[in-house]
């Protein structure tokens, strides 16, 4: 599947989708995206790359490394990777979470507030529910990640 | 005596929770003092019989709520038939846990053992003090569980494992039969109190028959209790069930928990108690009495002698609560506790003498009583208590049972129902028979091949040393009722116990007091007969005995041959539905499940006769009639795709086009998840696609005819739903709040999100985590099979 054509493409298209997804994250609470769209769009991100490059590239070639996996069977230390990542993820939401207690409100209560005086981009609205999302996003990336890598290697 | 004191909540609360509590401490002790857990696990029996003690002479109700929402409260009732049956799980409980010590010596699994037979009476505790319907039913269900823990003690044997699934298949099922019974009861009263029936019995019944609920509740109750009480045909389980080491068979089957199921008929005689109710009870009593007694005689092994005599024993309390008369309460009341004195104590006899002699079939035992002279005198005491000889315990109680058979058949004017009388006086005529014979294990010749018989220990000796004793001063208490001297506090507390089971405002004719009969009566003439009959057949006994095995060899007769052949009959039907069901393919499973599923929610909607929505403005714009028309193109264009790769791709032709519909439709934030997830799925294809093989295979007209249906119906399924789901239109949707609270509250101008991250903030957190669950997983099973250890 590795023509010139496929793969020129997906060299132009992947930073897009990255930004397009990381754009979903952020303005998910007023406008159509968050958390969930925004990591499934970067995994296929990623799977693009699995695809036209192979499953070696990414580790090897973008990151520049070559770990020894945990788990035998698990050729890609990646895979860590985005365990860790899912693992973060969910730390994020359940933080996210936590900290309204602290001042003394529910578990997952939410706020927002306004930035207002900021240079040329005006007034800049900031929902707590953001950290939320980010945890989402984590967990729907590493898991998501971690199935593709495990499936794949297979 | 008319208690009023109100029972003090902690000391309730302790006697039921208090034998849990030492159950779960039970390895940690065991580990600490070894085999001298048995005195541990006595001292905590002893301590709820002071407990029990400690509340005697109180009268009333401890509730604490459980669950506020639906009326449930976790609640306990202490009244006469409570505290009796208190009295003999905690009491017997020390006697037997105390036996324990010397019988289990030396056996395998004793942590579990003591710890089964802890929670066993905790729960039989809980069962007595129950003062909730809820609560109730609880105890009851967990009195079965721990009980089969007890009778599968032996777990590597295969007739244990057949007793115990046995016990608990009939029990627990007639358990559930019994929680209908309540729920009925519940939904005609508004009550899951059982105190609030208690005290408006007359009140509870009319509402029962004006709902047409009275004779399914009496019928349904009337399973539980006959379940557990182990009444004809359902006796079953209990000779199966002396696989248990004896001190259990002792505990369960002669004090506590056959003693469930009459105390459950005692607790709801004043608010059931009819006409219905003396038909279903006294008839099925005494069967179960004459059945028994004459199964009894055909016995070979003591234990399940013994068995069968408690089945008898317990279909003669069951009658006698099924008699309507107050005589009736008091003959239930009565031989309750003779029953339980007697027969606790040649239990453990039996235990004895399987223990010491090595064997517990009937014929290679006689002449013991040379070897062992005080089981001898125990055993005297309490068998001929059990055969209803004058002047031992049982035939008091047995007397108050001729005298209530007598009545109720005089009452309904004689007739048929001169029936009663006479099963009562067969059966006690056969129930004389294997009394006499168990005694005489102990007279005539020792056998030749029984070698010398040991003592048995202290301990072993000691429980039913007391318990006779306690048999032999209710007999002698008879006789100097006669004499005008009675024991005061005796006579009380069967009173109050026989007060529990009639209506509050019935006749106690002065409270209770037995003694021995001196002017004739119809009841002294019907024991008469029985001793006489039972005298002179005596000597037949082994041409009864066979003849009663040549009888229950013939299968269609014996109740066991119809649940052998059922429950075998159902595990082969299983197993052939598991073939078939499951055999591996995920084309079967798929199969299967989405029929089910289909034909399940299909005739879901036909037995609530849903109606079709009608079709009110239904307008489709053009361009929506365009991406729907090219999303039918793809949909068929997949069926017939010749390649896997032709065939995602027009999949994915049909996805992009519901994710168009879905824009037009003015859903952005659908529309871009299944654009993004249709995205991923095709790409993820793509990965996996090139390690498929090329061809689908050449599949058979017919598979694909049956896939074809099966697809059309699935879709029809799911068409019916978004009809008759869309077609609802509920009054105050929530819809609007979301709307309107979504910038205020959320913050966010995208609602979908702000549910999402706000409103249900925690369920995403839970899906989140199964995501993360799911992706655990799959790396699990993937490393786990190259690592071979899903074997």
């Amino acid at each position: 599947m590795s023509t010139v054509i496929a793969r020129t493409v997906t060299r132009t298209v992947v930073p897009i989708i990255l930004v397009t997804a990381i754009a979903l994250l952020l303005q998910g609470h007023n406008l159509p995206g968050g958390g969930f769209i925004g990591g499934v769009l970067t995994v296929t991100a990623f799977a693009l790359i699995y695809v036209i490059y192979g499953l070696d590239y990414l580790e090897e070639e973008l990151l520049h490394r070559n770990r020894d996996p945990l788990l035998e069977s698990i050729r890609h230390g990646i895979v860590e990777n985005y365990q860790v990542a899912f693992g973060v993820g969910l730390a994020v939401a359940v933080v996210a979470g936590l900290v309204p207690i602290l001042f003394d409100y529910n578990f997952l209560y939410q706020s927002h507030w306004y930035i207002k005086p900021l240079p040329i981009y005006g007034k800049l609205h900031v929902a707590s529910a953001l950290a939320f999302d980010l945890g989402v996003y984590f967990v729907v990336v590493g898991a998501l990640l971690t199935i593709l890598g495990v499936v794949g290697t297979e | 005596m008319q208690p009023t004191t109100d029972p003090v909540a902690s000391a309730v609360l302790a006697v039921v929770f208090l034998p849990f509590v030492a159950a779960g401490l039970v390895p940690l002790v065991y580990r600490l003092v070894g085999e001298r857990t048995a005195y541990y696990a006595a001292a905590i029996a002893l301590a709820c019989f002071g407990l029990v003690a400690s509340q005697y002479g109180t009268h009333g109700t401890v509730s604490f709520p459980w669950i506020r929402s639906l009326g449930v409260s976790l609640s306990f009732y202490v009244d006469g038939l409570s505290l009796l049956v208190g009295f003999l799980a905690s009491g017997v409980g020390v006697l037997i846990l105390t036996y324990s010590g010397g019988y289990m010596h030396g056996e395998p699994s004793q942590p579990k053992y003591y710890a089964s037979l802890l929670a066993f009476m905790g729960s039989m505790l809980g069962v007595a003090f129950a003062g909730d319907l809820i609560a109730l039913f609880v105890f009851w269900e967990l009195t079965s569980l721990s009980s089969f823990m007890l009778i599968g003690h032996y777990q590597r044997q295969e007739s244990s494992q057949y007793a115990a699934r046995k016990s608990m298949l009939i029990t627990v099922a007639g358990g559930l039969f019994m929680l209908v019974g309540f729920l009925l009861l519940h939904a005609v009263t508004g009550e899951f109190s059982i105190v609030y029936m208690l005290e408006n019995p007359e009140l509870v019944q009319e509402e029962l028959r004006s709902a047409g609920l009275f004779l399914p509740v009496l019928g349904l109750i009337g399973v539980g209790a006959a379940a557990k009480s182990a009444q004809v045909p359902l006796h079953i389980w209990l000779p199966n069930a002396m696989e248990a080491p004896t001190p259990v068979s002792a505990f369960l089957h002669s004090a506590t928990m056959v003693k469930a199921g009459v105390y459950l008929l005692g607790r709801f005689r004043p608010v059931l108690v009819s006409d219905e109710w003396q038909l279903l009870f006294a008839v099925l009593g005494l069967t179960t009495m004459t059945v028994a007694a004459i199964l009894a005689v055909g016995a070979t092994d003591i234990k399940e002698l013994l068995a069968y005599s408690t089945a008898s024993h317990l279909g003669l309390i069951v009658a006698g609560f099924g008699f309507v008369s107050e005589l009736g309460g008091e003959t239930g009341a009565f031989h309750i506790i003779n029953h339980a004195t007697f027969k606790a104590a040649l239990f453990l006899v039996a235990g004895i003498i399987a223990h010491e002699a090595g064997t517990r079939k009937i014929e290679n035992l006689g002449g013991l009583k040379d070897d062992l002279p005080i089981t001898a005198g125990i055993t005297a005491v309490a068998a001929l208590g059990m055969a209803g000889v004058p002047p031992f315990n049982g035939f008091y109680s047995k007397e108050l049972l001729f005298e209530s058979a007598w009545e109720a058949a005089v009452h309904a004017g004689g007739g048929l129902a001169y029936i009663y009388p006479a099963v009562a006086v067969l059966g006690s005529v056969f129930t004389f028979l294997y009394s006499i014979r168990f005694l005489m294990l102990f007279f005539g010749e020792k056998p030749t091949g029984l070698h010398k018989v040991h003592s048995p220990p202290k301990a072993m000796l000691a429980p039913p040393l007391l318990l006779g004793v306690i048999a032999g001063l209710v007999s002698i208490g008879g006789v100097l009722g006669t004499f005008g001297i009675h024991f005061g506090p005796f006579d009380n507390f069967v009173t109050e116990v026989w007060a529990s089971t009639v209506a509050p405002d019935a006749d106690l004719h002065g409270g209770f007091s037995y003694y021995f009969p001196d002017h004739l009566t119809p009841a002294v003439a019907m024991s008469a007969v029985t001793l006489v009959l039972g005298a002179v057949a005596y000597p037949f006994y082994g041409t009864l005995h066979r003849g009663v095995n040549r009888v229950t060899d013939v299968n269609v007769l014996r109740a066991n041959w119809y649940y052998n052949s059922a429950v075998f009959g159902l595990n082969g039907l299983s197993d052939r539905t598991s073939r078939v069901v499951q055999n591996g393919l995920l084309r079967t499973y798929a199969t299967w499940a989405l029929a089910s599923v289909a034909g399940l929610a299909l005739a879901g909607y036909a037995a609530t006769n849903v109606a079709l929505p009608e079709f009110t403005n239904f307008a489709v714009t053009i361009p929506i009639a365009l991406v729907l028309g090219v999303a039918i193109v793809g949909a068929v264009a997949v069926s017939i795709a010749p390649s896997h790769i032709s065939g995602v791709l027009t999949l994915s032709i049909l996805g992009f086009m519901v994710a168009v519909f879905y824009v037009l439709a003015d859903a952005p934030d659908l529309a871009l998840t299944q654009l993004v997830v249709e995205t991923l799925l095709l790409v993820i294809f793509l990965l996996v696609l090139d390690k498929l093989p090329a061809f689908y295979g050449n599949t058979d007209r017919g598979k694909m005819v049956r896939d074809g249906v099966l697809s059309a119906v699935v879709g029809a399924t799911v068409f019916v739903t978004v009809l008759v789901s869309t077609a609802a239109t509920p009054e105050d949707g929530i819809a609007q709040f979301f709307l309107e609270e979504a910038v205020p509250q959320g913050g966010g101008g995208n609602v979908v999100n702000v549910i999402l991250v706000d409103f249900r903030a925690f369920d995403t957190m839970g899906e989140i985590a199964v995501v993360a669950m799911a992706a655990l997983s799959v790396l699990t099973l993937v490393a786990m099979r190259e690592r071979g250890e899903t074997q």
